[in-house]
């Protein structure tokens, strides 16, 4: 029996039949446009600043907020004065940033969801000569920056590969020293992500996560479960077989409970019941970036990376920086343009 | 300038290698390519002249099994001709002193084998659950594995090997919906559209697989020769 979902079934929002989002606007079967989901929720147009881990981002009126997000929100049910003072603010010149937004980049083509599989701390230490501790911390500031950047530049959703299930099998020590790491770094992190609108939730199966991690785990998701800046997903412990399987599972217990027939199991049955689905904005990834020069995506988000466009970067992850994301979201922009995938 | 530049430099070294000129690319060591798979864009499926130009290589090279892809089911509709073609025009040959002709096998799949399926199986497992429950008397509470779900799929006709290597030819860089449950370390590699196509990536894809050493998550320095096989649990 596998996983536990994180976070806590209160934010788990419905999705719509039959829907899906990705970075590719591919013609379906028997020649259906497959639509984009729609966000079902408005940005968050108040608080401090996004950042994290202490390191300060600009003010989100500062932030080229792609039309995409004002399009979803025109669609969305809210009316009246917020939606005014909303659309002002997108009108309003943006405030002196500390990072701009790069050059050469073009707002409304940025993926509103980018997945990481972040590998190569391990080579990075060994490079160098130092202990695979040093790699992993090395690893957590590259994702701390990434974070921020992609807070600042309008990305909604980042799902990130921490820990996959297969990882279990590393030397004990590393393992322990990973779990420790997560909690150290969910602890740190905490305040800054209540008051910087990130929004955050570990998914994987939490069964084989310390205890302590668990209760951390999901007392972050749910503390940080109404901010709309950014959605962070850390995978931990996951595997995309799994991912499948508990979604079967929990299909099968809704039809030992009568609310639903073999009959009527479809994809979108599936999609609703993935660890994913806790995902507010665009569940499946646009763009997946893969670090350290491998090209697979070793059972992650094998069922949502359908239309995902992938990069695969050279670089490994601790030195995955600002210029290297740059180069993936300038490729992605550039098929973007050429084949008009956006809808 | 500098991609220009790249690119340019990409296409000598794919024809240097087509041409033989390379000798390391001249015999490729097959051991790790068990079943290449190749996705193809659906708006250029129709292109059976490609697709055949393609088997034609793959053969060649000696890739016994292959597995064709397109999201929309193009190829599945090509399959009886390409596979009349493949009987009357193909032959493999292996290095046995009597030459024994052994036809590439071809797998055709399209997007009804990879979600729908899972589809599929997860409902024939819940049918089989509530069968189950009905001739025992009792509700037991539903355990799946991934062992089922696999047994599920070969059930309703929707299993196969997972491919070592996937060649995507589409100007799209993705897998285009590729069966999820069989590709969860495949090597993925962006060969651009079908029209371009092209030998000498193709042979440097499936070199390049021989010489990667996955540790599936692990770290392990395994001597040459050994792997590690992740059974589903």
């Amino acid at each position: 029996m596998l996983t536990l979902l994180f976070p806590s079934p209160s934010c788990r929002p419905r999705l719509p039949l039959g829907g899906h989002t990705g970075g590719c606007s591919v013609v379906a079967p028997e020649g259906r446009w497959r639509p984009r989901r729609v966000a079902g929720r408005e940005d968050q147009l108040d608080g401090s600043p996004p950042g994290f881990g202490g390191i300060p981002l600009p003010r989100l009126s500062g932030c080229r907020v792609p039309p995409s997000a004002a399009a979803s929100s025109a669609g969305s049910s809210f009316v009246g004065a917020r939606e005014e003072a909303y659309k002002r603010r997108l009108m309003e010149p943006p405030e002196a940033a500390l990072v701009p937004f790069p050059p050469g980049l073009t707002p409304e083509l940025m993926p509103r969801h980018v997945a990481f599989i972040m590998d190569g701390n391990s080579r990075w230490a060994k490079e160098r000569g130092l202990p695979t501790s040093a790699g992993h911390e090395a690893g957590y500031r590259s994702l701390r920056e990434i974070v921020r950047l992609s807070s600042y530049w309008g990305i909604k959703v980042l799902t990130v590969f921490a820990f996959s299930s297969e990882n279990w099998l590393r030397p004990k020590t590393e393992v322990d020293f990973l779990m420790r790491l997560f909690e150290g770094v969910i602890r740190e992190n905490l305040e800054d992500f209540k008051r910087q609108g990130i929004r955050l939730c570990i998914i994987g199966d939490a069964t084989k996560l310390p205890p302590s991690l668990q209760k951390l785990a999901m007392e972050a998701a749910e503390v940080t479960r109404e901010n709309a800046v950014i959605e962070l997903l850390v995978a931990v412990s996951y595997s995309g077989r799994s991912d499948i399987v508990q979604a079967c599972q929990k299909i099968a217990q809704r039809v030992k409970d009568g609310t639903l027939e073999p009959a009527d199991i479809t994809e979108a049955v599936i999609e609703e019941e993935l660890v994913t689905n806790c995902i507010i904005n665009s569940p499946y990834p646009d763009l997946l970036i893969r670090t350290s020069g491998e090209l697979r995506l070793s059972n992650f988000l094998l069922w949502q990376s359908a239309y995902s466009e992938l990069y695969f970067s050279k670089s490994l992850w601790p030195d995955f920086g600002e210029a290297e994301y740059v180069d993936a979201l300038s490729s992605f922009q550039q098929r973007q343009r050429r084949f008009g995938l956006r809808t | 300038m500098v991609h220009f530049g790249a690119y340019l430099f990409q296409l000598l070294h794919y024809f240097l290698i087509s041409s033989g000129m390379l000798k390391k690319y001249r015999v490729l060591p097959l051991h790790k390519l068990q079943c290449l798979a190749i996705v193809v864009d659906s708006g250029e499926a129709v292109d059976t002249l490609r697709i055949r130009n393609l088997l034609r290589w793959l053969s060649s090279i000696g890739v016994k099994n292959v597995i064709l892809y397109d999201m929309e089911g193009v190829l599945k509709r090509s399959e009886s001709s390409l596979r009349r073609w493949l009987d009357l025009t193909l032959t493999f040959y292996d290095s046995s002193p009597l030459p024994n002709q052994d036809k590439m096998s071809l797998e055709f799949l399209s997007y009804s084998d990879g979600k729908e399926a899972i589809a599929k199986a997860a409902s024939f497992l819940c049918s089989k659950y509530l069968e189950d429950n009905n001739l025992m008397g009792e509700t037991r509470e539903p355990v799946l594995s991934e062992s089922d779900i696999a047994e599920a799929l070969r059930i309703v006709g929707c299993s196969g090997p997972e491919p070592e290597l996937l060649l995507v030819f589409s100007p799209i860089r993705c897998h285009l919906g590729f069966p999820a449950w069989r590709m969860r370390y495949t090597e993925i590699v962006h060969m651009g559209p079908l029209k371009s196509m092209n030998y000498g990536a193709v042979i440097k894809a499936i070199y390049d697989l021989s010489k990667k050493q996955q540790n599936h998550g692990m770290l392990l320095n395994l001597p040459p020769g050994v792997s590690i096989i992740i059974l589903p649990t």
